[in-house]
Formats: structure tokens, sequence, C-alpha cells
């Protein structure tokens, strides 16, 4: 069952994707024209608060051909989204307080901007000569780490930090070495744990994963490389929790302890799984138990705890993380989103929905709060 | 404390490795069958049909590529696999772009058997750490490095079906033994533009979805036991008294052998074996024929002797199955007492 009213009451600070259903009306019929953010005064960087701001990045495809991507941002309930045209090889992370962090490579560099949602401008945070694959600020805000790969061998180059005040760039982790297990690498992510405490380095190659994890305040780290481990689902309580190497769903999600011992198989044939919070701020592991998206369960990271989540039976999905969402929104702790196919909604008629744990309890995305 | 990566960590530390095994994986070894996914199956020979999802609708040359892929799975399921039928009101769609194949890198599916399923296509020109994807589809000339997308569409169906990637051996010598595999190969190397299942996909699909008929092939991937026994009408003849012979011929019971366990193998050859009392040697005596129903061999004999009888199923060459020895048989002929033929056996 929806309901909006008495949530409107109880718990105002669910204020998010306005916005998106605003993007309806932009993304339908002809494009809209792109926008191009005036920039940002003073130094770049994430603001508070941030709740509502969302982003999705979408190919442009011409005659079959991918010509390059539009990434369309916004605030909930408060802005008519925007789209920024990149270019084919391109990336969006975030939200990070407020701001998205937009790469795009025109052949001869590549171009960093944190789009600050709330001010309606940008900040040109970096230039490199070096091929930048993906980005993310920093927890406190205070720097960049990008991966790279060289402009004509497409090797890797490793992991650099970026500080935003203005300091050269360091690298903070090599090259990963190539291991015909998991074939060459497609996608290479970053993102950090729930704590924010641990660098999380992603790559993947055509279907397995490796993880290295690492300590930004002593520069360690270490590697888990398991043929057996897919996409990264998160990393909280000191365990990384992936998808096992498959080429769809369903597929198992699977926690593994960072410093070794016994995998838990937390779902062994899932669809959509994301690592949220759940009502007394603990993380939990939200999974469709089945495909289709019918039965939804949440259980901690260690495998205990598992209990149900009450789903409407209607055509959202769960969306889950940035890689497979093409997006993400940022969204009170206890609650996941849902949304169409497992994304956030552009198409006229769609709607993303929050849901909270361990409830169910609904919110229509058009009743949003202020 | 949340901190940021400053200069000072970034000076590269020792990688401490650690290796985990999911416990769950499925136990495959190389050149076995194909390990087979969770979930549901679809129908013996069900008819799944697909359209092109709106507003992500493949390029014509991905259309194509699809489609031929949908008639490779047709053609090389060597089982009673699901099918597959393009038409424009299907209920399992197939798109071209981002989709949600999360960090997989050339396409991804989900099955909703016995329903439907979906599947995506990654779009050419999309650049990977290791470059951009090309599709040998959608160029005029094909260029080494290009993907096959009918491969890829076989592949994919392959997952839907039920198949899980093939486990190789370590130098990959048994790569075409199945199309379903973790790394895909790009054009020029040995398998890329593989367009048929490989007999260790087909293995799986035959065990899960059973052979064609019951005188069908086993794909060369299994390695079924086999059983073969011997029957005859009177074990106590007369002399030149004819005998019904009949021998059976099937699959092993055995649970691991899925939907193949305890079938019935048509169309092979069985040989009726005789071994003289005293002697240690068999030599053939006949050749069965197959009768009906399907796995039964019979054939009527007279014979003139006293002797030991087996039938035996030799192990094929071209295929998944182990032979078997039936035990032995002995059959007592009664001496000649008046006008007896010459000595030997007539079949």
């Amino acid at each position: 069952m929806v309901e909006s009213r008495w949530l409107r009451r109880l718990v105002p600070v669910v204020a998010v994707f306005g916005s998106v259903v605003a993007a309806v009306s932009t993304t339908t019929g002809a494009p809209p024209a792109a926008w191009i953010p005036p920039a940002c005064a003073g130094p770049p960087g994430p603001g508070p608060g941030g709740i509502g701001a969302w982003y999705r990045l979408d190919p442009v495809i011409t005659d079959g051909v991918r010509t390059g991507q539009r990434l369309t941002v916004g605030r909930a309930a408060t802005d008519a989204p925007a789209s920024i045209d990149l270019g084919p090889e391109s990336f969006a992370s975030g939200p990070f307080g407020g701001t998205v962090l937009a790469g795009t490579d025109d052949g001869r560099s590549s171009r960093l901007s944190l789009v600050d949602l709330a001010a309606g401008c940008a900040w040109a945070v970096a230039e490199a000569v070096d091929v930048v694959r993906h980005a993310a600020i920093a927890p406190d805000g205070r720097s960049i780490v990008e991966f790279r790969v060289d402009r004509r061998t497409r090797a890797d180059l490793g992991v650099w930090a970026r500080p935003l005040d203005g300091a050269p760039p360091g690298r903070v982790l090599g090259p990963l070495e190539s291991d015909p297990r998991f074939g060459p690498t497609w996608l290479t992510e970053l993102s950090w744990s729930d704590d924010g405490r641990t660098l999380v380095v992603e790559s993947c190659g055509e279907v397995a994963c490796r993880f290295r994890l690492v300590d930004p305040t002593t520069g360690d780290s270490s590697l888990v490389a398991d043929p057996l481990l897919g996409g990264l689902v998160g990393v909280a309580e000191e365990r990384i929790i992936a998808r096992g190497a498959c080429r769809g769903l369903p597929c198992p999600v699977v926690s593994v302890d960072r410093g070794g011992g016994r995998p838990v198989i937390l779902a062994d044939a899932a669809g959509q799984a994301v690592l949220a919070t759940d009502e007394a701020g603990r993380a939990v592991v939200v999974h469709e138990r089945d495909v289709d998206g019918r039965v939804v369960s949440a259980v901690r990271p260690d495998g205990t705890d598992a209990r149900p989540i009450p789903v409407a039976v209607d055509d959202r999905r769960l969306v889950g993380p940035a890689a497979w969402a093409g997006g993400a929104v940022d969204h009170p702790p206890g609650w996941v989103v849902f949304g169409p196919d497992g994304r956030l909604p552009v198409a006229e008629g769609q709607s993303a929905v929050l849901r909270r744990i361990p409830d169910g309890r609904t919110v229509t995305i058009d009743e949003v709060l202020r | 404390m949340r901190q940021s990566l400053s200069p000072v960590a970034r000076l590269a530390r020792p990688v401490i490795v650690v290796a985990v095994l999911v416990a769950s994986a499925p136990a495959a070894s190389a050149h076995a069958p194909d390990p087979s996914l969770g979930g549901s199956l679809f129908g013996q020979n069900q008819v799944l049909e697909f359209r092109w999802r709106s507003g992500s609708v493949p390029p014509p040359e991905l259309r194509t590529a699809i489609r031929a892929a949908a008639d490779d799975s047709n053609d090389t399921r060597a089982s009673r696999a699901a099918t597959f039928a393009y038409d424009a009101a299907g209920a399992s769609v197939i798109g071209y772009g981002t989709g949600t194949c999360g960090v997989n890198g050339i396409g991804c599916f989900t099955r909703s058997a016995p329903t439907s399923f979906t599947m995506w296509l990654r779009e050419h020109g999309r650049a990977f750490d290791w470059g951009t994807l090309r599709w040998c589809q959608m160029q005029s000339t094909p260029t080494n490095g290009c993907y096959d997308a009918e491969t890829i569409t076989l592949d994919e169906f392959g997952h839907v079906e039920i198949l899980g990637h093939h486990v190789n051996y370590a130098d990959e010598r048994d790569y075409t033994d199945a199309v379903v595999q973790t790394v895909s190969r790009s054009r020029p190397k040995t398998g890329y533009n593989m367009h048929f299942y490989g007999p260790c996909d087909t293995a799986t699909l035959q065990m899960k979805y059973d052979v064609t008929t019951l005188s069908s092939p086993y794909s060369s991937c299994l390695d079924l036991v086999t059983v073969v026994t011997l029957g005859f009408s009177d074990t106590s003849l007369p002399h030149g008294g004819a005998v019904d012979v009949t021998a059976l011929l099937r699959v092993a019971t055995n649970t691991g052998y899925g939907r193949l366990s305890a079938n019935p193998i048509g169309a092979r050859t069985i040989r009726l074996q005789r071994r003289a009392i005293g002697s240690t040697t068999w030599t053939n005596l006949v050749t069965l024929p197959h009768a009906s129903p399907t796995g039964t061999y019979r054939a009527t004999i007279r014979l003139y002797g006293t002797a030991d009888f087996r039938t035996t199923f030799a192990t094929p060459t071209s295929e998944g199955l182990r032979g078997d020895t039936s035990s032995t048989v002995r059959v007592t002929v009664a001496p000649c007492t008046a006008n007896c033929p010459q000595p030997g056996i007539e079949p």
C-alpha cells in the first residue's frame, strides 16, 4: 500500500525524487537542449546535506553506435532536472553532498567537473592527459580519487588521489596485475565502504571482479581475487558483499570477510541487491529473492537477521548500486528505492518510490516532502 | 574517522593477497558439462518469443545477428530445451544499450522461468578500460578485436536456458567445447564466431531438458554409465530349438544425470556373444536389431548346443555413453537324438 500523508507528517526528511518525475517531461519527445552549467564561485567541494540529489546516465546511440552520454541531474522537489551532454567515454558518480562528479574524455584529455545541483553550477576540477575512467569524491570532500588508463595503450595506470585544493595528484595504487582467470579488465569502479574509512577499487573482467581495499590513512591495501565473485554490492562491517560471477540474474549474493574466512551466501539466486541501513542504522543487504522482484528481504552482512520487506506488486524493481542502475539518488537511511526496471525514471508516466525498512511503507515520488 | 587520500597515503604498500573460495560454487571440472544456474527450467521445447525493447531497439545488424543466434540455439540444442523465436508481441524483451547489466562487460540477461527472459547487449562504441567495444556485425569489414554478436547472443541464450559458464582447462584447449564462456573471445581468436552449442553446453541441456528422442546421440561431454541386460524366452531348449533373445539398453539410474537417468537408449549396436562351455573366449554371434519399445533389442535364434551368452554395448567413440556388458546367461540345449543337423549355430 502506498502512503504519503502519513509520512509527510512523521518523516519530513524524506524529500527526494520530485525532480525525477519532473524529468519525465523534459526527456521525452525531442531531446531537450543540453545544459552547460556556469562556473561555480569559490573552492570546489560537496556541501552539507544533499538529500534528494540524483543523477542518471544514459548512452546516446546514433545508428547503433554510441556517440555520447547524457547525464541527467536534479534535486527532489526543487528544480527541473537538467541534462548535460558528455562524450562517448564518460562517467558520473555520486551524489556527494549535493554534487555529482562527471568526467568526459574528448580523445585528447579527460576533464572532470563537479556539478553543484543546488547552485546550478559546476567546477572544473581536473584535466588529465591520461584517460580518467572513473572517479569519486573522498568522504571528507577534500579530494578526488580517480582511476586512469594510458591513452594510447589503455594500460592500467593505477588509482590517483587529487586534492581539491589544487595540489598535484599522487598515485595511491599501482596497476592491477593481469590474471587470466579474470581476463582483460572491462570496468574499474571506485567507491567507499559504508563507514567511509576504506576505498574500494573494483576491477571487473567480463564477468568476474577483483577488489582492492585501501586504507587511506596508511596506504595499505589488500586484494580479494576470487573468480567466483562478480560486481560489488558494498563494503560494510569489514565484509565485502558482492554478486556471484554471473552474466545475469538471478545470481547469488555473497558476503566475504575481508580478512579471510568462510564466505557467507546471503542469497543463492537473487535479483537486484543493494547495501542499505535499517531502522536501527545497521547495515543490511536488501535483495530481491526472485528475479521478478516480488519478494524482497533484508539480511545483515554476516548473514544473520534475515527478514522480509513487504513490497507492493507493481512494475518497480529495487534500484541497485549505481553500476547497475546507471545512476543514484541521495536518500535518507532506513529506506530503499524502487523504480521501473530498477532505475531512476526519466520516461513519461513512470515514477520511483521509497520503501521503508523493515515494514515496506511506501511513499510515492510525486508526493514529496518539503 | 573519514579521511581523504592524502598524497602521503599514495605510496604503494605491500599488497596482501587474500584468496577466497566461495563455498557454494558449482563443482565443475574441465571438459565437464557446463554448470547450471539456479532457478527453474523452462518447459521442454517451450517456445520463448522475444521482441525488441521499446526505446532500446538493437540496430538492424544486431537484430539480424540476434535472430541468427536464436536459430543457432534452436538448431544445435541437441535436446528438448526451449526454443527462441522473434515475435513482435513476445513476452521476452531484448534491448541494446546500457540496461541493467551492472559491471558485466558485454551483455547480460535475466531469466524468469517458465515465463520469460530479458537480454541486453552493450552498444557499439562503448568504452571500457581495455578499449572500445566493437561488434563485428557493425563493421563493413570486421577488424581484429571485434566481438561476434551472434556468438555472444548464443552465449546469452544458453544462460537463459539454464547454462552457467563452462570451466575450461588451464590452457583453454577445450574452449570450443562450449560457447557459454566466462571470457568471450574477439576476432580472430579460435571460437570467437562459434555459432553452435558445444558438446559441454548440450550435455547440460540434455540433463536438464532430456535428449530430443530416445534414440538421439548423447553429448560427447557426458560420461554416462549404461546398463545392458539380456534375457531369453527359454533357457532350456531342445536341440535346434528357437528362442527369443531380448536385450535392454538404458542409461543407469543416477540422480546426477537429471532427466537422462534411466533413459532407454535406442538405435545403438548391441551384440550377442557366445562362449562355449569350458572356454574363456567370447565370440560375436549376432547384432540384435533395435525393436519396440525404444531401448529394446530383439532377435530369434536357433541353438544347437549348450553355451553361455551375454550382450555387449561397446563404448561409442562419438557420444558420452560408457559401454556395458550384461551378466551371463547359460542356455542348456538338449543333445540331438535323431536327424541331427550339422553342428553349429544358426541364428
